[in-house]
């Protein structure tokens, strides 16, 4: 199903025997408030050997890192480094004791050039000479091969040369454990690939990597070894060579038999609700398509090629050229003037704290957020009757905490989707909009919200954007591929080779 | 016409001096990610700490750096309350104006009207011979020449040296900053107060070598055109010169214009340079390409773990 | 043992009262050190505050005078800064409306009460709107800052102010004082009763109970709380931010407007430079000591009336500058600002292992 076209040069490694570990966590427990992240973990990681730590969304995976890279530090237990117990109280401690991490949002200054974001913190002297630090870090780059100008900003750069700057960073600092969380969200299966090469080469110079990811195949391909957390705890530890399924491991993930896969029932499809036609600017090229009442359209891509600008034009959030969008059979302009709060267009934001909900306010102002019109009198607003509907749609989508006075930022990321989907869907809508739907979520929130979306093509025609191929080869009629601004391929998944296509198209090659 | 135009020059310089001070320390802080709408309050009360100190023990550099560190002090008041407790940052500013002013004018009661010992005009060796640019730049007291230094060793700080570079880092992504292994609160406690020092020394310019004679209200809303000349300014050192020249150059227009006696009410032309202040800020945003503030100013680094 | 920060699960009920009771104290505290390093007997002088702010009906009536401009002024900063837009602008605001309600008076001294003293508030709140309007016009088309814009704006009003009480509308018979005529009968705003408290109480708490009802029950307030939390939630919503920036600033801006002229028309019943006492800045430290709820001004602004006049009594008795009442409002509100932190974390004993 994924592109995944990295095989490794040698089938797994066994480990030597007694070969000491160089960084161990001995019964490790993280807590924040009452949720507890992290509960009595022990691990060992082992010199020149990639180890995989698998979870879903939520497990604890990032938290656990984050203590060995020194953000957090651990209420019980303690972290040991070549035998000897450490207590990190910030990054530095744990850049000098060699254990560096590549966070999943890159830790980049985006105003800097590569060189001093390589340098940052390591300058070793007071004062500084830009040449001299270009210099070093562009030496730094050839000794491993790695293509990069190291007087480039970096916010002129790629997702994936941004991650070559996370690497530079380590390599400089001579780390030993390097720690990469989620590290191919944001890259192509061409860069994925890459990528592994790269790591596995380390490792035959002996450095260690800790690989965080919920992606099965790429752990499967890649790990000499796989660890699993659940809801903060280690599941177990197993050998990648002894796996006989996919499910199998899936289900170890998480727990309980795991559906990969939705029923579809077919719908009847109609009239359109959006389309596009010669939709140039905004950073877009010649974007045609359209999207019809009881179809899903998926719009995949490595992050920043154009679907936010797309999204945007389609929303109302910024302006495209007259003529190019038309949103239930109406110009761009005239939708928008006219339209109403129900039986039209919705959109179900990436961004689901701070733009589809007011962080500060509670359930009740959030339902009216986009519902308000159906709750006002003339200029008087009814709450009484917002404060019942609240409580029939936290009991319909089991919106936990189930209180109405619950505020925006209290909720986890599930149940504010949940709660973004549910008034979104009470608007009855006829075109949806969803952006990266399920990120973050557990499996069980993913698969009600994938239920969700397809039982809304009764009544309206959906547009996906989807970083996540497989979950637009779940959901969509369509897929459509941007890369750079243009749509370079619209392929139907009722196809079998349309799921081959897709990774070329997404790193830019059409033929 | 040059002999209306030298003196109208060389009063610029000495109008721009303090701003250039107060405007560089504020752009120090705000590079670190913290806004301070306290710079009235500090330039008010670092300029009575100068007369005081430079009053009772007769030596101005001893008010100048007291001054210095009155800033600091009271610099470290709002890195406190914004920094340490997540407080609301431009609230706390203003809140540090308001205690500022007010303790000035508290405190300042018995000295109204009074001289102390400050900086006297002085020409420099040979640079004040040079014809026209020798009158202008180089017949002013020491704090004058020391503000020609001050935004060159500002320029090389943030370009030259470690600390520099961390302050920036700071001020764009404290995470970063954290991942990276440094102490981005401890920077911005060093932003804070390292622009708390420089605000503070625009203050004893204004009551050792502006005026020697203490008065109420001497700041007279100069730390609030500082802070809108960092926007001018793009965060620059070298345009924050520029722009405190500027403003001192209408100040001492207004202030010339009023002596020849011009039939203008006083308070129009009073007026002048919080007009310009409005229309500077228009201009910087019609014309100059938009150039970002520090991306992480004004939000606070919440504690994690 | 060392303490750890841990954030709440839920904000601490009782936070925000026990931390302004919190402040109050640590503000009398600093005072009274304040007072000591003068030289004057400590605890004597905040007796004599007390005495003054509260220790009589006339003390009393004083407070309650001085918190009507600041109640209004502090309701107009409070909507303002509910939308996350920095009105500092309210002492300008507040000297456009005395200057237009002193216009008004001028103009048409004859007419009866009944028309005129409308006329002053509509005219009040007209120019006080349209002095907070400039900047917001400034900020949505031009992304001038508004914190700066509205503040330049405060020192040209009261410059205007100045040009024309010296100038224009200077009384012939004042021997030289920068001050208008007295207004006529219809110009004033009379008072209730034999008390010295004037019928703007009366207005105040119609405009308070009126603004309350629509941040509360209307779309538009609603729409007005939601834009708070910024300007892509309210783009995203189909909320028109633009024109409520405007909206809110022109209220806002009127709100001041009507302090101002009440407060020229009630108690200085003219025109003059001191009528610029700094209402339109404690007003900031009112509002934001009452969270931005209007029944919190209220007695947010009576308190800091309060304390105004316990000063103006030792500034009589003991000779302390009134800036001491600055001093007092500014140490508040710094610590209410740092005391904050605790509504959403709380400091605990780390759990050594």
């Amino acid at each position: 199903m994924s592109e995944l076209m990295f095989v490794r040069p040698v089938s797994v490694r066994s480990l030597p025997e007694g070969t000491q570990p160089v960084v161990s966590l001995k019964g490790v427990t993280k807590r924040f408030g009452k949720v507890l992240a992290n509960e009595s973990i022990t691990m060992d990681v082992y010199p020149g050997r990639i180890k995989a730590l698998l979870g879903e969304n939520g497990a604890g995976k990032s938290t656990m890192m984050s203590m060995l890279a020194g953000r957090y530090c651990p209420d019980e237990g303690h972290i040991e480094v070549d035998g000897k117990p450490v207590r990190f109280t910030s990054s530095k401690d744990a850049i000098a004791a060699g254990i560096g991490m590549v966070y999943q949002h890159f830790m980049l200054v985006d105003c800097m050039t590569v060189a001093e974001n390589v340098l940052l913190g390591q300058e070793g002297t007071f004062f500084i000479n830009p040449r001299e630090m270009k210099k070093r870090v562009g030496e730094l780059a050839e000794a491993y091969g790695l293509d990069i100008d190291p007087a480039a900003r970096i916010s002129d750069l790629s997702m994936g040369e941004r991650q070559l700057v996370e690497i530079l960073k380590l390599l400089y600092r001579e780390s030993r454990i390097l720690i990469f969380d989620e590290p191919t969200a944001v890259l192509t299966p061409e860069e994925t690939n890459k990528l592994f090469e790269a790591l596995w080469r380390m490792t035959e110079q002996g450095k260690s990597i800790i690989f965080i990811s919920h992606k099965l195949e790429e752990v499967i391909a890649l790990a000499d070894e796989i660890a699993i957390l659940r809801r903060g705890r280690l599941e177990g530890e197993l050998d990648p060579s002894a796996i006989t399924s996919k499910s199998e491991l899936a289900s170890r993930m998480v727990g309980k038999e795991v559906i990969l896969e939705v029923n579809r029932k077919t719908v009847e499809i109609s009239e359109p609700v959006l389309e596009i036609r010669h939709l140039t600017g905004l950073g877009l090229t010649d974007i045609n398509f359209r999207v019809r009442k009881g179809e899903i359209v998926a719009v995949v891509g490595v992050a920043g090629n154009g679907q936010k600008a797309l999204v945007e034009a389609v929303t109302g959030l910024c302006k495209p050229p007259a003529n190019t969008v038309f949103i239930m059979q109406q110009p761009w302009r005239k939708f928008f003037a006219e339209s109403t709060w129900n039986r039209s267009m919705c959109y179900i934001p990436e961004d689901r704290l701070g733009l589809a909900t007011l962080r500060n306010q509670n359930m009740v102002d959030n339902l009216l957020l986009t519902t308000r019109k159906g709750f006002s009198n003339g200029p008087w607003l009814n709450k009484k009757r917002a404060e019942k509907d609240t409580l029939k749609l936290i009991k319909k989508f089991d919106i936990r905490p189930g209180k109405i006075h619950a505020l925006a930022w209290q909720l986890s990321g599930g149940n504010l989707q949940k709660a973004v989907l549910a008034r979104e869907l009470y608007r009855e809508p006829r075109f949806i909009v969803a952006e990266q739907p399920t990120q973050g979520l557990d499996v069980s929130a993913t698969e009600e919200v994938w239920n969700r979306l397809l039982d809304a093509r009764d009544i309206s025609g959906i547009l996906l954007v989807t970083g996540d191929l497989n979950e637009a080869l779940q959901l969509a009629d369509y897929i459509a591929v941007m890369y750079r601004g243009r749509i370079l391929g619209m392929l139907p998944t009722s196809e079998e080779a349309t799921s081959g296509k897709i990774g070329p198209l997404m790193a830019g090659v059409t033929d | 016409m040059w002999e209306f135009l030298i003196p109208l020059f060389a009063a610029t310089v000495q109008s721009g001096t303090p701003l250039i001070y107060a405007t560089l320390g504020e752009i120090m802080t705000e590079r670190g990610g913290v806004l301070n709408l306290g710079v009235e309050g500090i330039m008010s009360i670092s300029a009575l700490v100068a007369f005081w100190i430079s009053f009772t023990t007769g030596s101005p550099w001893l008010g100048f750096l007291g001054a210095g560190l009155a800033g600091m002090v009271f610099a470290s008041l709002h890195a406190f309350v914004c920094i340490s407790c997540l407080g609301n940052q431009v609230v706390s500013g203003l809140a540090l104006t308001i205690f500022g002013v007010g303790l000035t004018h508290y405190l300042g009661v018995p000295y109204v009207g009074l001289h102390a010992p400050g900086f006297t005009p002085f020409d420099f060796p040979l640079l004040s011979q040079i014809p026209v640019l020798g009158d202008v730049f180089f017949k002013h007291d020491m704090l004058v020449y020391l503000s020609f230094v001050v935004p060159f060793l500002f320029w090389f700080f943030f370009k030259r040296t470690s600390l520099g570079l961390h302050v920036v880092a700071t001020g764009e992504m404290p995470a970063a900053a954290a991942a990276a292994g440094l102490r981005p609160i401890a920077l911005r406690y060093f932003a804070v107060v390292s622009g708390g020092f420089l605000i503070g020394l625009g203050g004893a310019y204004l009551s050792l070598a502006y005026t020697h004679l203490w008065t109420n209200g001497l700041s007279g809303g100069r730390g609030w055109i500082a802070v809108a000349l960092v926007i001018f300014a793009f965060w620059r050192p070298g345009r924050a010169v520029a722009g405190a020249y500027l403003f001192g150059g209408v100040m001492a227009f207004q202030l010339r214009l009023q002596a020849m006696g011009t039939h203008l009410p006083s308070s129009l032309l009073l007026m002048l340079p919080y007009i310009l202040t409005i229309l500077v800020l228009i201009l910087s945003a019609c014309f100059g390409r938009r150039i970002e503030a520090p991306a992480a100013l004004g939000t606070n680094i919440e504690p994690e773990g | 043992m060392p303490l750890t920060i841990i954030k709440r699960d839920e904000p601490w009920k009782w936070g925000a009262l026990v931390i302004f009771l919190g402040a109050l104290l640590f503000c009398l505290a600093v005072s009274a050190a304040l007072l000591a390093g003068q030289g004057k007997d400590a605890l004597h002088g905040l007796y004599v505050l007390w005495l003054g702010s509260f220790g009589n009906l006339w003390a009393l009536e004083g407070a309650l005078l001085k918190a009507i401009p600041l109640f209004l002024c502090s309701l107009g900063v409070a909507v303002a800064f509910r939308m996350q837009i920095w009105n500092i602008g309210a002492e300008g605001q507040f000297a456009l409306g005395a200057i237009g309600a002193t216009w008004m008076s001028l103009l048409f001294p004859d007419l009866p009460r009944l028309i005129l003293l409308p006329l002053m508030f509509m005219m009040a709140f007209l120019l006080g709107g349209i002095w907070a309007f400039i900047p917001a016009f400034l900020k949505l088309k031009l992304r001038v800052n508004e914190i700066i814009s509205t503040l330049m704006l405060n020192y040209i009003a009261i410059l205007l102010l100045d040009f024309l009480v010296f100038g224009v509308w200077k009384d012939p018979a004042s021997f030289g004082f920068p001050m208008t005529p007295e207004f006529t009968q219809g110009a004033i705003i009379p008072t209730i009763g034999d008390s010295r408290v004037h019928w703007g109480l009366l207005f105040c708490l119609i405009v308070g109970v009126g603004l309350w009802a629509f941040m509360r029950f209307t779309r538009l307030g609603f729409e007005l709380q939601a834009s708070g939390e910024g300007a892509r939630v309210a783009k995203y919503a189909k909320i028109r931010y633009g024109m409520l920036v405007m909206f809110v600033m022109f209220l806002s801006g009127g709100l001041a407007g009507w302090a101002g002229c009440v407060e020229t028309s009630a108690i200085l019943n003219r025109l003059q430079p001191s009528l610029m006492v700094g209402y339109g800045y404690t007003a900031i430290v009112v509002a934001w000591l009452a969270r931005l709820e209007p029944l919190n001004i209220a007695f947010a602004s009576f308190l800091l009336a309060a304390l105004r006049v316990g000063v103006e009594n030792m500034q009589l008795e003991l000779q302390i500058p009134a800036a001491f009442g600055v001093i007092m409002e500014g140490i508040i509100l710094l610590t209410v600002l740092a005391g904050q932190f605790f509504l959403l974390y709380k400091l605990e004993r780390k759990h050594s292992s």
